[in-house]
Formats: C-alpha cells, structure tokens, sequence
C-alpha cells in the first residue's frame, strides 16, 4: 500500500479514486504517565510518555484507515491527513483521512 | 510572632520560589541542550530538501514515496509557564512559550528528516506541521503546560 500525503505520487498514475478512508482513536492518558510528566515537567524538556502516547494513536488510527483502503482493495490512499480535537479534558481524538485509489505505475 | 510563624512563612515562600528556581536553571538547561543536540544532528541531513509543495523535481527509485509522520511533546518548565502567566495579565508576546514550540517544530522537522534519510530518500514533499491538543487542556483549561506538534510529509527521490 502506498501512503502519501500528496496529491499524486511520483513516478504512478491515479487510475481510479475510490473513495475517502478514515480511522479514529480517542485515547485517554492514564494517571500514571500524568504523574510522571507532571514532575518532568518541572524542569521542561521532552515528555517522552506523551510523544509515545500519540506515536501508538497516530498509528491505530493509520491502521484503521488502512484496513478500510484494503476493503475497498485500493492499492493507495492519497492525500492523508490527521487532525484532533480534544473532546473532554483527559481524552483525545486523533483522526486520519485520506482518498483510497487505484495508482499503477508509469511506464 | 513567634519561631513557628516565621518557620511557615519562610516556607509558605521559600518552597514556591525553589520550584521557580529550579525551573528556571533546570528548564535553561533543558532548553540549550535540546538547542545543540539539534545542531548536531543537522549537519547529517542537510541534503534532505524539505518543503511543503507538491513532489517537485520528482524521479523513480527502488522504493514508492511513502508518508512520514513524527511527533514530539515538549514541557513548559515551570519558571516559564509562571512567566506565561503573569505575561498574560498584561499581554503582548511571550517569548518563552514561542521558544517553546519554535523547538518542538524544529524537532519534528529533523526526525522527518532522519526517517527520510533512513530510507534513502532525498526529499520531503507536502510537510504539515500541527498542534495536537494531547489532553485537552491547552483548550478546555487554558493553562498548556506542554505542547505536542505532529508532522506529516512524504518522502520521495528527487533528481540531482
């Protein structure tokens, strides 16, 4: 599968669009990781809980879009995107889109 | 006033202002060695051309572009996050918060690099680079001790 966040990718052709794919995590971050960075955050610098945090729910988010292109059986999903929206204090929603399509490559 | 009085008031001032001091040195600290680890990483991807257009000068290689994410949550020590807060009585900038993200913006940068460079690609095409509100309370609280800056791009080959 490719993966781009561009409209087209170099080097393919979009032969057919398929059709927007999406995937969704809200993740709440547990008490124990707020503790911790709480006191690291004393002192400043990087709160590695938290970037760990939105590594795995940047990536079930990404998993999910995926499956939903693979349903579609697109080889592609051009043009993805992420935004996040902070629902309640404590949780947070990551969300991934993109267009599924059928590339092949250039002769 | 007795010795039990002045006991607590020195403490009532002693133990906020050693947790400002300690922000203050240690947040300084935190602050220019993130500064020069950053210089030193720079120099081993500075032929990765990073831009936020479309693939430009695009060519073929053995491997289809692929999307790079990368993500860094920086703390506002606490010195600093006091700063912030008297700074907002008054208004204007605050500086420490604009170094802040000016950090954690570079630092996403450079890990989107180091992933192309990883792969063997030469070019960052499309980066977008945004603000997560991880726990809500940059909007609900307003009172961000942290920010978290995700970074997207696609890595492709580029003709040289």
């Amino acid at each position: 599968m490719i993966v781009v966040n561009t409209e087209t990718v170099p080097g393919y052709r979009v032969v057919r669009v398929l059709g927007i794919v999406q995937g969704n995590v809200v993740r709440a971050k547990h008490v124990g990781r707020d503790i911790a960075a709480s006191l690291k955050n004393l002192v400043g610098g990087e709160l590695k809980g938290y970037t760990e945090l939105l590594t795995e729910s940047r990536r079930s988010a990404m998993e999910r879009m995926l499956a939903q292109a693979q349903e579609l059986r697109a080889n592609a999903v051009l043009n993805v995107r992420f935004s996040t929206s902070a629902i309640t204090q404590g949780a947070a929603e990551l969300y991934a889109y993109g267009t599924a399509a059928i590339v092949e490559a250039e002769a | 006033m007795d010795v039990i009085d002045i006991i607590e008031l020195t403490l009532a001032i002693a133990i906020p202002v050693f947790f400002l001091g300690l922000g203050y040195f240690a947040g300084q600290w935190t602050a220019s060695r993130h500064e020069a680890d950053m210089q030193s990483r720079q120099p081993a991807v500075a032929h990765i051309w990073v831009h936020d257009l479309r693939p430009l000068d695009a060519t073929t290689g053995q491997n289809p572009p692929i999307m790079l994410t990368s993500e860094v949550t920086l703390g506002i020590d606490h010195f600093r996050g006091f700063l912030g807060q008297l700074k907002s009585l008054i208004g204007g900038q605050v500086a420490s918060y604009q170094n802040v993200l000016d950090r954690a913006r570079r630092e996403v940068t450079l890990r989107l690099q180091e992933q192309a460079a990883r792969y063997g690609y030469n070019a960052v095409a499309n980066l977008r680079i945004d603000f997560v509100d991880i726990s809500g309370t940059a909007t609900i609280k307003r009172k961000a001790s942290f920010v978290s800056i995700l970074a997207t791009g696609t890595a492709y080959y580029r003709n040289t």
